[in-house]
């Protein structure tokens, strides 16, 4: 049966190239080889069954597959990020807020700081996904966070 | 041979906890571990022969001198080995343990305190006659900004408290001082309860070369040696290296007096290292003195067959070094990589998740001080260190050459770490000629290489054949590249109805 499904490599469209011939080594550990014309090539392959993560030579490479039932997803939401429309940006680690840096009614350009997470005893700074208007700061220094917590919201600017 | 102790405290955790175990059953000392809630069944709680649980709180289980002593007193130990970070550089948990009728094991107290405080060692060192690098005497407040200016930019923030890179801030202008100053401050006043922070002149094109100390209670001293430890990322080590390549027999001769002249200006015994910076010219300057063990310790060992953590414990009891660690052998090369659950396409950014697979390398010449195994959620609250290896051949080239091999042996699902970066760093020109310098993540690896159109193909082909084959049974150990975290569910919902009407 061929495989009708669509592969993005870190987002980019990508055709599997029909030279290696795959084969699990070790399937419980994802232990697996790539193997073309005596090369040999190990590789580390975990997920499914939409995202998957490669890992070769220690580099991790997100592929996520659109399959009929994937296409579907895509597209009844919006997997890439909007660039317009509200946003919510929200925690990539657990710890402890120490530092906000935006106010509601601040302009923000893409990549600039707003909330500074004090995890793994570093400071790490959550930065905006894109260019906008902070509507409302959910997050206060001295706050503990989980995973995931709801920081600041973004909307377009008002004209 | 009698056993130094016979029961010893642990006041640690993760791999460098699982080290002192390790030299402790090897001496014939019965190894105490301690524990937080988190860690109840952590890898270095199983691997020592008692376990007494600290408290609740993950870090500050750890930093709790009372509930130290009294795990150490309810296990009836004799001794405590702070290991590294936490308490280790604290003079009041040395001197809590020495007041408590037990024995610290580690640098007199009035040492720890004259040289664990940064600004503290630089006078003494300056006492000494050994060179620092340009920069204030004294702690920095906002009022002497204007003098900074007088030092050249860029300039380094520094917590004198400081270990582990934390409260490190490069500044390249005036007007960033004072954020910077704030930020510094913040961080170490987290992490070592302390926020004085003083400010010297940045090297640029540095390398960071650091000797090994090793004393006896008895007034003798070894000196073994160095390490290179310059491939870091913010202010903190990745790769570390004995001897330290291309240095000039003077050099090295120089660097290595230096060192001992510092430790014998302070009453001294344990272990300690001496870091200084070293410029394109060979110019050496006396960084910091840290009062312990050291997370790259390991690659001294390998190059002079020294045990550090074995003698630690044996000076301690109060024995002498003999002849063969006061005068060591020196055998070939030895480097270490440190793998962290950190993502070095990120920035280097801390990860968090379940390691899935883990497999690490075995065979000639290869150590793995590892504090983690497969299926482990990594707890947050701790240092990203997840293990160290390290590999010890003749020569440097073979060095480099195993250190390839045995990365290639590596396997670690489940979490994003520094694996991707050291196997990129041992086919770099600059690394393998072992010409580098501090600068070498920053100018070098940036953020890293962008994926080879190879690369995604057979990521691609990985995926379409581990289709056709069936999913693997481990379908919830991957999403943590660190990209697809905040996804509605929504879609699911749709999907369902949509499969609801499917034929």
């Amino acid at each position: 049966m061929r495989d009708e499904a669509e592969f993005l490599v870190e987002g980019q469209p990508t055709a599997p190239d029909p030279e290696w011939e795959f084969g699990w080594l070790a399937r419980g550990h994802g232990d697996a080889t790539l193997r073309r014309d005596g090369e040999r090539v190990p590789v580390l392959v975990e997920g499914g069954p939409a995202e998957w993560v490669v890992t070769i030579r220690g580099r991790r490479i997100a592929v996520t597959v659109r399959g009929h039932r994937e296409r579907l997803l895509a597209e009844s939401s919006q997997l890439a990020a909007p660039r317009h429309g509200p946003a919510e940006v929200r925690a990539t680690l657990p710890g402890l807020v120490v530092k906000v840096a935006v106010r509601p009614g601040d302009l923000v350009a893409e990549g600039d700081a707003l909330v500074t997470v004090e995890a793994m005893k570093m400071e790490n700074e959550i930065r905006a996904p894109r260019a906008g208007q902070v509507v409302s700061v959910e997050a206060a220094p001295g706050q503990t966070i989980v995973s995931g917590a709801l920081l600041v919201r973004l909307a377009d600017p008002e004209p | 041979m009698t056993p130094p102790f016979r029961r010893v405290l642990v006041a640690n955790r993760g791999e460098i906890a699982i080290r002192i175990i390790r030299a402790c059953r090897e001496l014939g000392i019965e190894a105490v571990a301690v524990y937080s809630d988190v860690d109840r069944d952590a890898p270095h709680v199983r691997a020592a022969d008692r376990a007494e649980h600290i408290g609740p709180a993950a870090a500050a289980a750890y930093l709790s001198i009372d509930a130290l002593l009294d795990a150490a007193r309810r296990s009836d130990a004799e001794a405590v080995h702070p290991g590294y970070g936490f308490l280790s550089e604290s003079a009041t948990f040395a001197r809590a343990v020495t007041a408590a009728g037990l024995v610290f094991v580690g640098p007199p107290p009035e040492t720890m305190q004259a040289l664990g405080d940064k600004l503290a060692a630089r006078r003494t060192a300056v006492d000494a006659g050994v060179p620092v690098t340009p920069g204030l005497m004294v702690a920095v407040d906002t009022a002497r900004l204007v003098e900074l200016d007088d030092l050249g930019y860029p300039l380094l923030v520094k917590a004198a408290a400081g270990g582990g890179g934390r409260g490190v801030r490069r500044v390249d202008r005036p007007a960033d001082m004072p954020e910077a100053l704030d930020s510094a401050r913040r961080e170490a006043t987290a992490a070592f309860g302390d926020g004085t922070l003083y400010v010297e002149r940045l090297i640029l094109g540095a390398r960071h070369v650091e000797v090994q100390l090793l004393g006896d209670r008895h007034g003798g001293l070894a000196v073994l040696g160095e390490r290179d430890c310059s491939v870091q990322r913010r202010h903190q080590k990745l790769v570390e290296e004995a001897p330290a390549p291309g240095l000039s027999h003077e050099t090295r001769e120089r660097i290595a007096a230096d060192a001992r002249r510092i430790a014998e200006a302070v009453p001294f015994h344990s272990a300690a290292t001496v870091e200084f910076l070293l410029d394109r010219e060979q110019h050496h300057w006396f960084l910091e003195m840290n009062t312990r063990l050291q997370v790259e310790h390991g690659v001294t060992e390998l190059v002079t067959g020294v045990d550090l953590v074995a003698w630690q414990l044996r000076v301690a009891a109060g024995e002498r070094l003999p002849g063969e660690v006061l005068e060591p052998r020196w055998r070939g090369h030895a480097i270490q990589v440190r793998l962290y659950a950190e993502d070095p396409w990120q920035g280097f950014r801390p990860t968090t998740g379940r390691i899935g697979a883990w497999r690490m390398p075995d065979g000639p010449g290869v150590r793995v001080d590892a504090g983690v195994e497969a299926d482990l959620d990594l707890p947050t609250e701790y240092d990203p260190l997840l293990a160290k290896l390290m590999v010890h051949a003749p020569d440097r080239p073979a060095a480099v050459a195993r250190l390839r091999r045995a990365l290639d042996e590596t396997r670690i699902g489940g979490v994003s770490t520094t694996l991707g970066f050291h196997r990129w760093l041992v086919d770099q020109p600059a690394f393998i000629a072992g010409k580098y310098d501090t600068g070498l993540v920053p100018d070098l690896w940036a953020d890293g290489p962008g994926l080879s159109d190879r690369e995604g193909q057979m990521a691609a082909t990985a995926v379409a054949g581990a289709r056709a084959t069936g999913v693997p049974p481990r379908p919830s150990a991957a999403p943590s590249t660190g990209a697809a975290m905040t996804r509605s569910e929504r879609p699911w919902a749709r999907l369902s109805r949509d499969e609801a009407v499917e034929p």
